[in-house]
């Protein structure tokens, strides 16, 4: 119970610091903002829905979505 | 309550359930692939898409992101009590994870009605029929999901022991669903152009 607390936490305060680096001059934003919605994605999915229980494949899967989305927004971009 | 003992090692039983976990990847992969086409557009006429971008309030777009995580933390929670067999406590979470719900729902709402007021509807350029088309394709499976969550509550309320958990894992799955599209359409549609 503790531990998904302290995962909440963790999304608030990546969700402000999207909002920081969007309203900011900082170079290369839209990769950090690309990078932070990663990072919420990979929590949401391993803990809140308790990926990390589940088989390697199930993981595989997931990051592998996630590499391909960054990757095509990113050569686009 | 029903709790067959489950092994999610299991390439077969992923949290949730299989059939959960294949709709969560198709629904990923048809988001996904929109929004790549919608940068892909975008990287064809940057003007447009910055200027359009500026008219959405992305301040509504940041604290939809908050209901819909906490929201989240919320039904993780439910789950987590569930499994204790405290089913009181998980049918409050899960009333709170429906109102977060509903609070996201009131929120797209309002963002809507300034839209259209302001003349900006779907036909308006190609920016805003991807806004239109993606986030009202999202509140519907938000929509659906609350819809989810209350016959889950009401099962859980009229006779627990009858609710398989696995039932209430594949819900929670879905409404989980939710919150990863909406942190891909957020970033992409409210910041990156």
């Amino acid at each position: 119970m503790k531990q998904i607390t302290i995962i909440w936490g963790l999304l608030m305060v990546l969700t402000f610091s999207t909002a920081f680096v969007s309203e900011s001059d900082v170079n290369y934003a839209a990769i950090l903002i690309l990078g932070i919605a990663v990072l919420k994605f990979a929590l949401v999915s391993f803990e809140f829905m308790e990926l990390k229980k589940a088989h390697l494949l199930w993981k595989y899967l997931v990051l592998g979505f996630l590499a391909l989305f960054s990757a095509l927004v990113l050569f686009i971009l | 309550m029903e709790t067959v003992p489950v092994d999610s090692k299991n390439v077969f039983y992923p949290p949730g359930g299989i059939l959960m976990w294949i709709i969560i990847f198709l629904e990923l992969f048809t988001f996904g692939m929109a929004l790549v086409a919608m940068v892909y557009y975008g990287s064809l006429e940057r003007e447009l898409f910055h200027e359009s971008r500026l008219l959405l309030n992305a301040s509504f777009g940041a604290v939809n992101t908050v209901f819909l995580l906490t929201s989240g933390f919320f039904m993780a929670r439910s789950v987590m009590e569930l499994k204790q067999d405290h089913v009181d406590k998980s049918i409050r979470y899960l009333w709170i994870t429906m109102f977060l719900g509903l609070c996201f729902l009131i929120l797209k709402g309002i963002e809507y009605n300034s839209k259209i007021d302001a003349g900006l509807d779907m036909n308006y350029n190609l920016f805003f029929t991807f806004y239109w088309a993606l986030t009202f394709f999202h509140v519907v499976h938000v929509l659906v999901g609350i819809i989810i969550l209350a016959i889950t509550t009401y099962n859980l309320k009229k006779n627990a022991a009858k609710v398989e958990l696995i039932d209430v894992e594949a819900g929670a799955a879905f409404w989980h669903m939710c919150d990863l599209i909406w942190l891909l359409l957020f970033p992409i549609i409210y910041l990156i152009f």
